[in-house]
C-alpha cells in the first residue's frame, strides 16, 4: 500500500484481500471477548473497521498479539521444520453484546435403529474375540500342546 | 552357669534397668516430649501452612507499624498493577470484585445534617439559628463577583459562626463560595495569558491548577466552620500505594509451575490533591451492613486487561507512619487526556464515561483506605474493628463526581475471606457538570448543586468536633 505523507489522500481499501477466522479459545474468555486469527498484517484499526463495516459488529476495543509458531520438529532429513506464526486477536464487543463459542460437532440423538444395530454389532464383536482366546479354564495357556 | 546366665538374658519380656518406681506420679506440667507438628522445611502443604503460620506469628508480633509493613511487603513476586485511572472496559465491575466492595448510587444519607442552609431560604434546625439566616441574607445579597467584598462577608460569616458551632452544618454563604470559584475559573482559562497546551498536556494546562486553586480557597475560606480543616495537611499530587492478595490461582510457567499461589495486586495512584486530617471520619453505616452485592469473575484479571509485573510492594498513604494527619478526608483526581468524553463519545463508548469515573474513584479510594487501615496497624489476619470513611472528588475539569468510601473489612485473602461476610461500601454520584461554558469573562450555567456537593464534603467531619 502506499506510503502516507502529510496532505496524502486516506488509504481506502474496497474489497479486502484479509481472512479473519474466529476461533474457539484456549483459555476461557470473557463473555464479550471473540477470539480470531486474522493476519499477520492487519492492525487494530484494520480489524476494527473490518468487522464493523463489512459485518456491522458494533466492536469496543481490539488487543492483538502475535503467536510465534515453534521450530523444533525435525523431519526424515533431521531438518528443523517451522509451524507458522500467526496474529490474534482478541475483540471485546459494544454495546453490551456477547458471545460464545458454538460447538461444533454436538452429539446426535440416536434413533432406535441406529442403537439396536450398535448393539448386535458390539455383541457379535465379543464373541469373536471370545473364539480366539480360547478356554478360559486354562489361563491363558496356549491350547496346542496337553491333552 | 553360663547357660543359665544366656538363658536369662535371652528371656523375653520386662527389662529391669530401665524400670520406674510403681505408683510415683509424673512431673506435673511439662510434657515429656515436644510437640508433634508438621516439618517446615518439607515440600507438604502441612510443611506450607505451618510456614503461613509462623509468618502471620512474625506479623503479629512486630513492635512497630513500620516493622509490620515491612515484614508484609517483603517477599516480592509478581503482581498485577491495578490502574485508577484506565481505559478498560468494565473496569469497576472488575475491580469491585477485587476489592470486595459494594456500589450504591447516590451519595449516603448524612443524619441529621441536612444540606447547609443557603441564605434565608429553608428550615433551619435549631432555633438559636434563627438570628443567622438573617444576617447572611444581606450578605449574599450584595452582587457576587467582588473581591473586597468577598473578604468582608467571609470575615462576618467567620464572626457569625462561633455562635453556630453545633453538631449540625453551620450556614454556607453559596454566593460568597460561588465567587471564589468563578473567580478561580475565570483566572486560568480566561484573564492569564497562557500560550497553547502541548499536545495531549490539556488537563495540566487549565483544569490542573484552576482544581489546586479551587480546593486550596475554598479549604480555607471554609476553615472556620470545620476546625478539622484547619488542622488538616493538604497534599499537591502525593503518592498512594497499596498492596493486597485476593483469591487463589496456579503458577503458569516457570521454575515455580504448579504450585498454589496468592494473586497479588497493587495499586499506584497519583490523586492530584489529598486533604488527611488527625482525626478519623465517623461511619456512614454500621461494620456489618449489607447494602448489596459484590460481582464474582470467574475469570483470570489478565482479561480484563491486567498485567503483571514484580517491583516493589509498597503501602502508603501520602505520608509516612509518624505524620499525625493519617487519617484521610479527601482526594482530589484529575482525569488524563487520554480519557476525555470526547474521545469516548467518538468513539461510540458513551457508557464508558460513567465506568471511567466509578472504576478511579474506588480503586484510590479502597487504595487510600486500605493504607490507613494498615498504618493502624490493622491488616488481613487482623482485620478491621472499626470503618475507614474517606471521599474523593474525580473530575475532568468540568465535569464532577462524588464518592465516598467506607472500609468494612481488609480480609481479602483465600483463607481469610471464607469465613468473612463484610463488604466495603461506595456511594458514587454520575458526573455532572459545574458550569457549561465560559465566555467573555462570564461563567456560563454554572451548577450549584455541585459547588453545595462539594462544600459538603469539605465540612464533613467526626461528631465531637
Amino acid at each position: 500500500y502506499p506510503l502516507f505523507q502529510r496532505g496524502g489522500p486516506q488509504l481506502r481499501i474496497f474489497r479486502p484481500n484479509f481472512f479473519m477466522l474466529a476461533v474457539r479459545p484456549g483459555v476461557p474468555q470473557p463473555e464479550d471477548t471473540v477470539q480470531f486469527r486474522v493476519s499477520m498484517e492487519m492492525t487494530k484499526v484494520d480489524i476494527r473497521n473490518y468487522l464493523e463495516r463489512i459485518y456491522n459488529v458494533p466492536v469496543a476495543a481490539v488487543r492483538t498479539r502475535i503467536q510465534y509458531g515453534a521450530n523444533n520438529k525435525r523431519n526424515h532429513r533431521n531438518q528443523r521444520v517451522k509451524k507458522p506464526d500467526y496474529k490474534v486477536a482478541y475483540v471485546q464487543l459494544g454495546q453490551g453484546q456477547t458471545f460464545q463459542f458454538p460447538n461444533l460437532f454436538p452429539e446426535k440423538e440416536q434413533d432406535a435403529e441406529t442403537r439396536s444395530f450398535d448393539d448386535f454389532r458390539d455383541k457379535y464383536m465379543e464373541k469373536e474375540k471370545q473364539k480366539q482366546e480360547g478356554d478360559p479354564r486354562r489361563g491363558g495357556v496356549p491350547d496346542w500342546f496337553g491333552l | 552357669m553360663a547357660a543359665l546366665g544366656a538363658w536369662r538374658l535371652l528371656r523375653p519380656g520386662r527389662r529391669w534397668f530401665s524400670e520406674t518406681v510403681p505408683g510415683a506420679p509424673s512431673p506435673p506440667g511439662s510434657p515429656l516430649y515436644p510437640p508433634v507438628v508438621a516439618s517446615v522445611t518439607a515440600k507438604s502443604k502441612a510443611a506450607k501452612s505451618r510456614r503461613l503460620q509462623r509468618f502471620n506469628q512474625r506479623v503479629h508480633e512486630a513492635a512497630t507499624v513500620e516493622e509490620k509493613l515491612r515484614l508484609y511487603g517483603k517477599l516480592q513476586r509478581p503482581k498485577y498493577t491495578v490502574y485508577p485511572q484506565t481505559f478498560a472496559l468494565n473496569a469497576d465491575r472488575w475491580y469491585r470484585s477485587f476489592t470486595r466492595t459494594v456500589l450504591v448510587p447516590g451519595m449516603p444519607p448524612r443524619g441529621a445534617a441536612a444540606k447547609p442552609p443557603v441564605a434565608a431560604a429553608g428550615a433551619t434546625v435549631e432555633a438559636g439559628r434563627a438570628p443567622e439566616p438573617g444576617a447572611e441574607a444581606p450578605a449574599a445579597a450584595r452582587a457576587p463577583g467582588d473581591a473586597e467584598a468577598a473578604g468582608d462577608a467571609e470575615a462576618q460569616a467567620a464572626a457569625v459562626a462561633p455562635g453556630a458551632a453545633a453538631d449540625a452544618v453551620p450556614c454556607v454563604d453559596i454566593g460568597e463560595l460561588r465567587s471564589l470559584t468563578c473567580d478561580a475559573l475565570l483566572q486560568e482559562s480566561f484573564y492569564q495569558n497562557k500560550k497553547r497546551p502541548f499536545l495531549y498536556r490539556d488537563q495540566d494546562h487549565t483544569p490542573g491548577p484552576f482544581l489546586t486553586q479551587l480546593v486550596s480557597t475554598l479549604a480555607a475560606s471554609l476553615c472556620g466552620r470545620n476546625p478539622l480543616l484547619a488542622a488538616s495537611s493538604l497534599d499537591l499530587s502525593p503518592e498512594v500505594n497499596y498492596y493486597w492478595h485476593h483469591g487463589e490461582e496456579v503458577v503458569v510457567h516457570g521454575h515455580r509451575k504448579g504450585r498454589v499461589d496468592p494473586v497479588r495486586f497493587q495499586i499506584d495512584d497519583n490523586p492530584h490533591l489529598q486533604i488527611r486530617v488527625p482525626k478519623q471520619l465517623p461511619e456512614v453505616v454500621p461494620l456489618e451492613s449489607d447494602l448489596g452485592d459484590v460481582p464474582v469473575i470467574d475469570h483470570k484479571p489478565s482479561k480484563l486487561p491486567l498485567f503483571k509485573k514484580q517491583y516493589e510492594n509498597k503501602v502508603f498513604i501520602g505520608s509516612k507512619v509518624a505524620d499525625p494527619c493519617c487519617y484521610g478526608h479527601t482526594q482530589f483526581h484529575l482525569l488524563p487526556d487520554k480519557l476525555k468524553r470526547e474521545r469516548f463519545i467518538r468513539d461510540r463508548l458513551e457508557d464508558q464515561i460513567e465506568v471511567v469515573y466509578r472504576s478511579n474513584g474506588i480503586a484510590s479510594l479502597f487504595a487510600w483506605t486500605a493504607a490507613q487501615a494498615m498504618y493502624q496497624g490493622f491488616w488481613n489476619e487482623a482485620d478491621v474493628t472499626r470503618p475507614f470513611v474517606s471521599q474523593a472528588v474525580v473530575t475532568d475539569g468540568k465535569y464532577f463526581a462524588f464518592f465516598c468510601y467506607q472500609l468494612n473489612t481488609l480480609a481479602l485473602s483465600a483463607e481469610t475471606i471464607k469465613n468473612n461476610h463484610r463488604k466495603n461500601i461506595c456511594w458514587g454520584t454520575d458526573s455532572k457538570p459545574l458550569y457549561d461554558v465560559v465566555e467573555d469573562g462570564n461563567v456560563k450555567g454554572f451548577n450549584d448543586e455541585v459547588l453545595l456537593q462539594l462544600v459538603h464534603f469539605l465540612l464533613n467531619r467526626p461528631k465531637e468536633l
